[in-house]
């Protein structure tokens, strides 16, 4: 964790605030275009958000908040509640939506989806690929960096308040794409959903804010062996591999605990993972908040 | 029987409101004053920082019941200034308070902050629901909340903090108390005259208290 100071908490759209966080004991931790944070809220939840500042400033990260309508407690808490002066831990940056090379690039964003691409579709341009962000809300002034992203990249960013001029077409944005190029979607599970019907699978890369609702087996217990510590820890079917490992004594971090942010990431030595997240795990990781084990035993680097 | 039952000769004697008032006297305006008739700001703000509240029902002959709920701080949603909800959680399955409900609507919260001396009550009239956009603000680590309860707020008000003062409740050296009382699994066995050890009672209630949501 990292500890920060709350500078400034201002509107930039209807329902939207953008929160700087001073680093206070210096520089913060460097990031790439694409990644996140972990915020710790004083009412206990912590909450995953895109950095949409400038990279190059090391002083203090950027994020943009929207007041949920359905709001458990994390938005609404920033909204209402949160002051400035405050002192919050802030975790090391996590990305899951690296931006890879490529000669062209389509940034697809749906309402506060827009965040991470602020600082993807900058990177993007300044290494001198073709670049074109797709920009989808409901109506312009609910639309967080609209006007700023449409002033300094001009017909690059194409905006589509959908309460007057309706929907793009993303079948034809698929038909129109280089075959080179890569996809970079971020917004709500419908708009996902629409780009994962168009675009081909290995071009599109997609950042979610909540897990996919999807069934699985039933849970079976299973054993977990931790190759540091030596110990074994039982994980009952009812229980999450991360609730079991951290009352064993063995501790992972965990943020959303739903399988998108990517907080309790560990190492798989042996045995064989059920991956039940929506971020991917790379070869020999796991995400223990909802992953489980299709053999019955796995052994980990803890 | 206990010593305190042998010590009382007679039932204590009842005074009446009309005695009591003339021991205690009336309230100064500004106290009457305070009570309102919904969430204004200050109070939302109390209930986004509460992690506990003790919530009273009572049933169709007013025999009350109080009951505690707890989670994250805010786990009560307000949902407008006359509106709150408050997510049923697994518990032990008594569903006293949904009963009381089912026969007497009324219902009296206490939202208590750990550090705060005040305390914040709620009183209104409540009744259970399932209503998926109430239950969605409830979710926590991937399962929704099982029911609801809807509170409508008829007063809302801050009580003064002496309560809480005179019973040291937030002083870390107060928890020294519960040391002074037997386990739950030692009070088991004796209220229920088990013939087991009650350690494996212990572990039992650790085991189900892994278990929260």
């Amino acid at each position: 964790m990292q500890t920060t100071v709350l500078d400034r908490v201002e509107p930039v759209a209807d329902g939207t605030v953008s929160l700087v966080l001073r680093g206070a004991d210096g520089p913060l931790a460097p990031w790439e275009p694409g990644a996140h944070v972990d915020l710790a809220l004083p009412n206990w939840l912590t909450r995953q958000y895109s950095l949409c500042g400038d990279p190059a400033d090391r002083g203090s990260y950027r994020v943009a908040v929207r007041h949920d309508r359905l709001s458990r407690g994390g938005s609404e808490y920033i909204h209402l509640f949160l002051r400035t002066g405050r002192t919050m831990e802030v975790s090391l940056p996590r990305n899951n939506f690296p931006l890879l090379p490529a000669p062209e690039y389509l940034f697809v964003a749906g309402g506060i989806g827009i965040t991470p691409m602020v600082s993807m579709l900058a990177a993007a341009v300044e290494s001198g690929a073709v670049a074109t962000l797709v920009y989808v809300g409901r109506s312009l002034v609910t639309m967080p960096f609209a006007g700023e992203l449409r002033a300094a990249y001009g017909d690059r960013v194409r905006v589509y308040a959908t309460e007057e001029h309706g929907r793009p077409d993303f079948a034809a944005l698929a038909a129109a794409l280089n075959p080179q190029a890569l996809v970079y979607c971020c917004g709500p599970m419908s708009m996902l959903d629409a780009a994962e019907a168009v675009f081909p699978a290995q071009r599109l890369h997609i950042e979610r804010f909540q897990p996919t609702v999807r069934q699985f087996a039933p849970n079976q217990p299973f054993e977990v062996h931790c190759v540091r510590s030596g110990k074994t820890v039982p994980v009952a079917a009812e229980e999450s591999m991360l609730d079991a490992l951290n009352h064993a004594g063995c501790r992972v971090s965990s943020g959303c605990r739903e399988g998108v942010c990517g907080s309790c990431e560990i190492t798989v030595v042996d045995g064989e993972p059920e991956h039940r997240d929506d971020i991917g795990a790379p070869p020999g990781r796991m995400y223990c908040c909802v992953s489980r084990a299709l053999s019955g035993r796995l052994v980990v680097d803890l | 029987m206990t010593s305190n039952d042998t010590l009382m000769s007679a039932r204590p004697r009842r005074v009446s409101y009309e005695e009591v008032r003339a021991r205690i006297g009336e309230p100064e305006d500004m106290i009457r004053a305070k009570v309102h008739d919904r969430i204004d700001r200050h109070g939302h703000r109390f209930i986004a920082h509460s992690p506990f509240v003790a919530m009273a029902t009572s049933d169709a002959h007013g025999l009350p019941d109080c009951s505690p709920r707890g989670d994250y701080p805010g786990f009560v949603k307000v949902l407008d200034e006359r509106t709150l909800a408050i997510p049923d959680r697994p518990g032990n399955k008594l569903a006293d308070s949904f009963r009381n409900l089912a026969e007497n609507d009324g219902i009296g919260l206490m939202f208590v902050i750990p550090g705060m001396r005040e305390v914040m009550r709620v009183n209104g009239h409540a009744y259970p629901t399932d209503e998926p956009d109430v239950l969605a603000r409830m979710r926590t680590e991937g399962k929704d909340a099982q029911l609801a309860i809807v509170v409508e707020v008829v007063e809302a008000f801050f009580h003064c903090g002496r309560a809480l003062i005179r019973s040291r409740l937030w002083d870390p050296a107060s928890q020294a108390l519960a040391a002074e009382l037997p386990s739950a699994g030692e009070v088991a066995v004796d209220q229920m005259g088990l013939d087991v050890d009650p350690a494996v009672l212990e572990n039992m209630l650790e085991t189900a208290y892994r278990q929260l949501y």
